[in-house]
């Protein structure tokens, strides 16, 4: 059974703009899977789509087996807590600690306290970062900023793990030690997709690769290069 | 959901000191704009108060006529007292009103020139609703335009009267729209400052219901937030208010009562209304601050 499956899907912005055009994916349990293409392919909708931020337009899109397109709204936090998702632009709090920041993603969904003093010193050290605990965003590094950014979507332990250019805004350094990281992540069994356009990530890795143009899926290949 | 105030309180105060700025913002536009709404209350309930009080005031003095017999006057009287509109009656006697003449004019030389009893005896009656003058006066004329058998002469202020009670009505709305306008002022001002600092805080939304927190999680620690302020500045402005009060508006009061000899004023008056202008402003302080973070949440919180 895939984790994943996109059955058909088309995404149209109010704008008109045509983002998807009947794709359909599917991704298994505990793969990891590279979304390429150029700006506008359709990346970054295929991530939103699946944590429900924007609605499909047609098609539907099962994720554990569940069509999360007829989900009612009230059960879309259920969906998102099974998916973690890490971003370009990192999305931590400036005004909490490590810490606090990773702390507030269990916080949120109501776990106990010692859930919470267990877990966040446990995720923080697969990250790497166990020495910051009391740190503030601004005085890490970008790659240490997103290190903390894979610790909260990790630190629930979902199934999945989304990245929409996680390494966009890190250099060869930072990118190497994040992309480790993902493969450690994807290694204990979490099913891993990451939208990217950094060919040497995606020739180095020879992971599945999927290919986006203009909304189209133009190449799935197992253990592909950037471009075909 | 289960509820956890540990986590709700320690959000909705971490939330306070760390964006302390908009905080103190959303407090003192609470405390300013309620002051205002409630220091207006005070002043237009005053006002009220004195032109009520002056309204109850008008009487129509009805003069008979010295030749009225005993029957004719308790015949009268009866027949005043059945109507609806009138509060009482008294019968002021031609030996009464001399009497009375004589106290309030005493050491004067008039006295002296007065020989007999010159002044005639008189119904005066108060009325129940006071803007129903003019028609207990016509009652007191036959068709032809000349008064009924007995009376002299029916006075009620004729020319003031009218007046009095246009200008009460004009008062009165006036009042009313400085109220309202205010108090709509209040709440747009408030609105927007809890919107500002929601606005503020936008990014932990977004990751809270990025990592999948239920809507009502999200919302808890700004609703609590909003009404902490809303009420925290109507405790201040209900503060301010009862000082102003206290040594300012209570000297203007007294200085009301000792000349106008007005009863009912918000502050002196025995039925505490300046209690139920401070409940009110507290109980509006909090449910504004509540309501408007509630609304301003709507624009974040959509899934």
């Amino acid at each position: 059974m895939n984790m994943i499956e996109f059955r058909n899907v088309s995404k149209v912005y109010e704008d008109k703009t045509v983002a998807l055009k009947n794709i359909n994916i599917g991704i298994k349990k505990g793969e990891f899977v590279f979304l390429v293409g150029p700006s506008g392919s359709g990346k970054s909708t295929i991530i939103k789509l699946l944590i429900r931020e924007i609605p499909v337009s047609g098609g539907a899109i099962f994720v554990a087996g569940r069509n999360i397109c007829n989900l009612k709204n009230s059960r879309v936090p259920q969906l998102r807590r099974n998916i973690g998702s890490v971003f370009q632009d990192f999305k931590l709090l400036p005004n909490k600690t490590v810490f606090d920041n990773v702390a507030f993603a269990l916080e949120v969904i109501g776990k106990p306290a010692y859930v919470i003093k267990l877990q966040v010193p446990q995720v923080l050290k697969l990250v790497g970062l166990e020495h910051k605990l009391k740190s503030f965003p601004h005085q890490l590094s970008a790659g240490e900023q997103q290190r903390v950014s894979i610790a909260r979507a990790f630190v629930n332990r979902p199934p999945i793990l989304l990245a929409d250019e996680p390494t966009g805004n890190l250099d060869p350094v930072n990118t190497e030690g994040i992309m480790k990281l993902l493969s450690r992540i994807n290694l204990i069994g979490t099913t891993v997709a990451m939208a990217t356009h950094d060919k040497n990530i995606v020739n180095s890795m020879r992971r599945r690769v999927i290919e986006l143009e203009e909304g189209e899926v133009i190449r799935d290949q197992k253990r592909g290069v950037y471009g075909s | 959901m289960i509820f956890r105030p540990r986590y709700f309180f320690g959000e909705t105060f971490s939330g306070l000191r760390r964006n302390f700025l908009m905080f103190f913002t959303a407090i003192t536009t609470v405390a300013i704009t309620l002051f205002i709404v409630g220091f207006f209350l005070i002043i237009v309930y005053d006002v009220q108060a004195i032109l009520s009080s002056v309204k109850s005031q008008v009487e129509v003095a009805v003069y008979l006529k010295d030749n009225a017999t005993d029957e004719l006057k308790s015949y009268l009287e009866q027949e005043i007292k059945s109507w609806d509109e009138v509060s009482e009656v008294i019968y002021v006697s031609k030996e009464q009103a001399l009497e009375k003449f004589k106290q309030d004019n005493e050491g004067s030389d008039i006295l002296k020139e007065i020989q007999g009893n010159p002044l005639p005896a008189s119904f005066e009656i108060r009325l129940q609703s006071p803007e129903k003058v003019e028609q207990i006066a016509l009652r007191f004329l036959t068709k032809d335009g000349t008064y009924i058998d007995g009376v002299d002469e029916v006075i009620y202020g004729q020319n003031y009267v009218q007046r009095l009670f246009s200008i009460t009505a004009i008062a009165g709305s006036i009042a009313f729209l400085i109220i309202i306008m205010l108090l709509l002022a209040a709440i747009v001002l408030i609105y927007n400052t809890i919107r500002l600092s929601i606005h503020a805080r936008r990014k932990e939304i977004e990751v809270m219901k990025l990592v999948g927190a239920t809507n009502w999680f999200v919302r808890i620690p700004f609703l609590f937030e909003g009404f902490f302020e809303g009420f925290l500045g109507s405790v201040i402005s209900v503060i301010l208010l009862f000082i102003m009060s206290n040594y300012l508006l209570i000297r203007g009061e007294q200085a009301i009562i000792d000349t106008l000899k007005v009863k009912e004023l918000a502050i002196l008056g025995n039925t505490n209304v300046i209690m139920y202008i401070y409940a009110g402003i507290i109980l509006i302080g909090g449910l504004l601050g509540l309501i408007s973070s509630g609304f301003a949440l709507k624009k974040y919180i959509s899934v």
